[in-house]
C-alpha cells in the first residue's frame, strides 16, 4: 500500500511548495451581462487536452469491432453519391453545370455530410452524456465540439475519393482550390453554432432530437447539393443565398471542380450569417449551461 | 486567507409531477407550464452564506434534502445558484467516483486518459501518473483489457483512482467511503489525509459522522436548506442526532400491516442510548438498548430472536441472540417485547444495516420464520478502536516483587536466549 502511495507523496509536497497561484473565481446566476466570451475562450483553451481526447475517443468508438472500420467515412457518401447519380443522372436528367454528375454531387455531399453529420452527432451530445454533465464541471461546450470535430476527420477521409474520382475524370485543381480552406473555416463556424443551438436546446425539449433529422433532410433539398445553384429561378435567389449552407456548397464546388475563385458575395453572406450566429448561439449555449445540470 | 465564501447564496428547483416531466401528450401542457413558470418551486438552498478558510476541513451533515448536495453541485459549478454569489480561491476538485463515465470499448488505459481529462488534467500529467492510478486501484494487470471485461469492484476502483490523483487546493469530498472493499476504503482515507496534511482546504458531505467527526475541523448542521447549527463536530453532531431523535419515524422498522399467514412477525425494532433517547447513532463504545417488538400468530416453541449488524458490503460483523445462554424461548400467541442490553458497543466506525430475525432453533441460517431489515445504524468515534473492534476490559496496576525481577534478570540461560 505504502508502495502504491509513492507517487503521492511527491505530489503533496509538490503541493506544499507550490507557487502562490491560485485561480479566483466567481458564480453567479445566469445572467445575458454576466457572460464574458474572452474568459469561457480562455477556459476552453485550458481544456484543449480534453477535446482533443474526447476527439479522438469519438473516432476510436465509431470504428472499434467494425470491419470496414474507417472506410465507412468514404462509403457513407459514396453510396448516398451513387444513389444520387443513379437517380439523377440516368432517370432524371439534373443539369450539373457541365461536371460528370457523379464528380458534381460528391463534390457538394463532402462538405454536407461534413455539416450534417457533426450537427445530428452534436445535437444528442449533451443529453447522451447526462453522466458526465450532473457529475464533473468542464465547459459543456466541448461535448458538441468534439462531434464535429470528429465529423470533420471523415470529411478528410472522404476527400480522398474525390481525388481519386478528379484523377478519374480528368479534372485538375488550380490554384484556386486553397480557397478550401476559408471555405471550410465558414462551414465549421456554421456546424458549431447550429450545434450549439441544437444541443443546448434538446436538454430541455428532447423533441429537437427528433426534429433535427428532419430538418437536415429538409435543409438538403433548400442546399444545390444535388442540383447546382444556376438551376434556382434568380426572382428565388435573394432569399435562397440566405441559407448559409448553398454559399457554402457553391463555393466549395466552385473553387474545386472549376478551378475559378469563389462567388464572394454568396460566400460573404455565409461567412456574416455564420459569424453572427456561431456568437448568439454560443451566448444561449452558455446561458443554457449554467442550469443545465438540473434538467438534462 | 478565505478559499471560499458564500454570499446569501439561494438555489431554487422546479419540482414537475412525473406525468409532466416525461414525454407525452401532456408534454405540450407541460411546456407552456414551463415558460409561464407554473411548476412549484422548491428551495434546495435559502440565503446561505459562509467561510471557509485555508486548511481548514468543514463537513456538511443533515438529513436527506437538507441542500448538502446542492452546496456541492454548486461549488463543482455543475449547477449556478439562483440568487447570491459564490467565490473560490484555488483550483477545485471533487473526489467522486466518475467510473460512470467510462466507455465499455475502450482498455482502461483509454478510459483513464479519458476521464483524467474530463476531471481537468492534462496529458502529460495523466501520462507522468498514470502507473500510480493503475497501481491504486489495483488493476495494473488488465489495463490493456476493454473495461468492459473488469468487475464492477475493478471499474469502480479504477474510476475512483483517477480523481484521488488530482493536486487541487480545494477539495470536495461526497460519501467517499462508500467505495470499494475496506483495503480501498482505507488508501483512500490516506491520500485525503495526505492531502489535509499538504494544506488542502476541504469540504466534506457526508452521512457517515464517525467520518465527519474524525476529519472535520468546524461542522454545519443543514436543515430545509438553512444552516441549521454550526460549530465543532462534536457539538454539530449531537445536535444532528437530537434532531434525529425528536422525528422518531425514520429511526427504525415499524409495521402497520399484520401477516396473520406468518407464525409470527417482527412489528417494530428501535434503539435506545443510554439517555433513554430512541436514536440509531452510536458511538463506539456505548450503551445501547435495541427493542423488538413482535406478535405471534400460533404458538411456537424453541424459537431464538436474532439482531445482526452488517456492514454495507454484507459482511455480518456481529450478532446479538436470545440463544447466548443456551435456552430456545417459547413464545405464546399475541405481541411481545424482547429487550437487548449491551453495556458497550464493539462496532467500529461505520454504517450498519441491522436486521432481525425469528427463527426455530436449531434450524439453518438462511430458515427464519421471519426476517426483517430493521434500521441502519451509525457509529461514530467513541472508544478508541485499533484493530476491527473494540473489547470492553479493565485494567490495574499490580505491584511487582522486585526479589522476582532480580533473579530473572540474573538468570544465566535467559541472558543467554536474549
Amino acid at each position: 500500500m505504502s508502495n502504491s502511495l509513492r507517487n503521492f507523496s511527491i505530489t503533496a509536497e509538490a503541493a506544499k511548495g507550490r507557487s502562490g497561484f491560485r485561480p479566483t473565481s466567481e458564480i453567479r446566476p445566469p445572467s445575458l451581462s454576466g457572460i464574458n466570451i474572452a474568459a469561457n475562450l480562455a477556459k476552453l483553451i485550458q481544456y484543449k487536452d480534453l477535446i482533443g481526447t474526447l476527439s479522438v475517443h469519438r473516432i476510436k468508438v465509431r470504428y472499434k469491432q467494425s470491419v470496414l472500420g474507417v472506410f465507412w467515412a468514404v462509403l457513407q457518401p459514396l453510396s448516398i453519391m451513387l444513389i444520387f447519380t443513379f437517380v439523377f443522372s440516368l432517370i432524371a436528367r439534373m443539369p450539373s453545370d457541365g461536371a460528370p454528375y457523379a464528380l458534381f454531387a460528391y463534390t457538394a455531399l463532402l462538405p454536407w455530410n461534413y455539416f450534417s453529420a457533426g450537427v445530428l452527432n452534436a445535437t444528442n451530445s449533451l443529453a447522451s452524456h447526462a453522466q458526465f454533465v450532473t457529475k464533473v464541471y468542464f465547459p459543456r461546450e466541448i461535448l458538441p465540439i468534439t462531434y464535429v470535430v470528429a465529423a470533420l476527420f471523415d470529411f478528410g477521409v472522404a476527400s480522398t475519393l474525390l481525388l481519386g474520382l478528379m484523377i478519374y475524370y480528368r479534372v485538375s485543381p488550380t490554384i484556386n482550390v486553397l480557397y478550401v480552406l476559408p471555405i471550410l473555416l465558414v462551414l465549421t463556424c456554421f456546424s458549431l453554432a447550429m450545434s450549439f443551438f441544437f444541443s443546448a436546446t434538446q436538454v430541455r425539449f428532447r423533441d429537437i432530437g427528433v426534429a433535427v433529422p428532419l430538418l437536415l433532410q429538409v435543409w438538403l433539398f433548400a442546399t444545390p447539393v444535388i442540383y447546382p445553384l444556376s438551376a434556382v429561378p434568380a426572382r428565388w435567389r435573394p432569399i435562397y443565398v440566405l441559407n448559409p449552407m448553398v454559399g457554402i456548397i457553391e463555393s466549395f464546388r466552385q473553387v474545386v471542380l472549376r478551378g475559378s475563385a469563389p462567388d464572394s458575395g454568396s460566400l460573404l453572406i455565409s461567412a456574416v450569417i455564420s459569424v453572427i450566429l456561431l456568437v448568439g448561439c454560443y451566448i444561449y449555449f452558455k446561458l443554457v449551461e449554467a442550469t443545465m445540470a438540473d434538467f438534462v | 486567507m478565505i478559499d471560499l465564501r458564500f454570499d446569501c447564496v439561494s438555489k431554487k428547483y422546479r419540482i414537475y409531477r412525473a406525468s409532466e416531466a416525461e414525454a407525452s401528450p401532456k408534454k405540450l401542457r407541460s411546456l407552456t407550464r414551463r415558460l409561464w413558470g407554473n411548476a412549484n418551486d422548491f428551495w434546495a438552498l435559502r440565503d446561505v452564506s459562509f467561510e471557509v478558510e485555508r486548511g481548514e476541513a468543514l463537513g456538511i451533515i443533515g438529513q436527506n434534502g437538507a441542500g448538502k448536495s446542492t452546496i456541492l453541485k454548486l461549488l463543482y459549478n455543475i449547477t449556478a445558484p439562483t440568487k447570491g454569489r459564490i467565490s473560490i480561491n484555488g483550483r477545485l476538485a471533487a473526489l467522486i467516483e466518475v467510473a460512470s463515465g467510462f466507455h465499455p470499448d475502450l482498455t482502461g488505459r483509454e478510459n483513464v486518459y479519458l476521464n483524467g481529462s474530463l476531471l481537468g488534467m492534462k496529458r502529460r500529467e495523466i501520462t507522468k501518473k498514470l502507473d500510480s492510478i493503475v497501481d491504486f486501484a489495483g488493476v495494473s494487470a488488465f489495463i490493456d483489457t476493454p473495461v468492459k471485461r473488469y468487475s464492477s469492484g475493478m471499474y469502480l476502483r479504477l474510476g475512483f483512482s483517477i480523481a484521488a490523483h488530482l493536486d487541487p487546493d480545494i477539495l470536495l469530498l461526497d460519501e467517499v467511503l462508500a467505495v470499494g472493499d475496506a483495503q480501498f476504503q482505507s488508501k483512500c482515507i490516506e491520500r485525503i489525509n495526505q492531502l489535509r496534511n499538504a494544506g488542502t482546504t476541504i469540504v466534506f458531505v457526508s452521512h457517515n459522522l464517525g467520518a465527519v467527526e474524525s476529519l472535520c475541523d468546524r461542522v454545519f448542521l443543514l436543515r430545509q436548506g438553512e444552516i441549521f447549527r454550526s460549530g465543532s463536530p462534536r457539538y454539530a453532531i449531537s445536535e444532528y442526532e437530537h434532531m434525529l431523535t425528536n422525528t422518531p419515524a425514520s429511526a427504525s422498522l415499524n409495521l402497520t400491516s399484520v401477516e396473520p399467514s406468518l407464525a409470527a412477525q417482527i412489528i417494530s425494532v428501535a434503539f435506545f442510548n443510554s439517555k433513554g433517547f430512541r436514536t440509531t447513532m452510536f458511538a463506539t463504545g456505548e450503551e445501547a438498548r435495541i427493542e423488538v417488538e413482535y406478535v405471534v400468530n400460533e404458538p411456537l416453541d424453541d424459537v431464538v430472536i436474532e439482531i445482526y449488524f452488517y456492514s454495507i458490503f454484507g459482511n455480518l460483523h456481529s450478532h446479538f441472540s436470545t440463544e447466548a445462554n443456551g435456552d430456545g424461548l417459547d413464545l405464546a400467541p399475541g405481541r411481545g417485547l424482547i429487550e437487548f442490553l449491551c453495556p458497550e458497543l464493539p462496532l467500529e466506525v461505520a454504517s450498519f444495516n441491522v436486521e432481525a430475525s425469528i427463527r426455530r432453533r436449531g434450524s439453518s441460517f438462511t430458515e427464519h420464520v421471519d426476517y426483517k431489515h430493521a434500521a441502519s445504524v451509525s457509529i461514530a468515534k467513541g472508544k478508541p478502536v485499533h484493530g476491527v473492534f473494540h473489547t470492553p476490559h479493565t485494567w490495574r496496576t499490580k505491584k511487582v516483587e522486585p526479589s522476582v525481577y532480580s533473579t530473572q534478570s540474573s538468570d544465566p540461560k535467559r541472558s543467554k536466549l536474549n
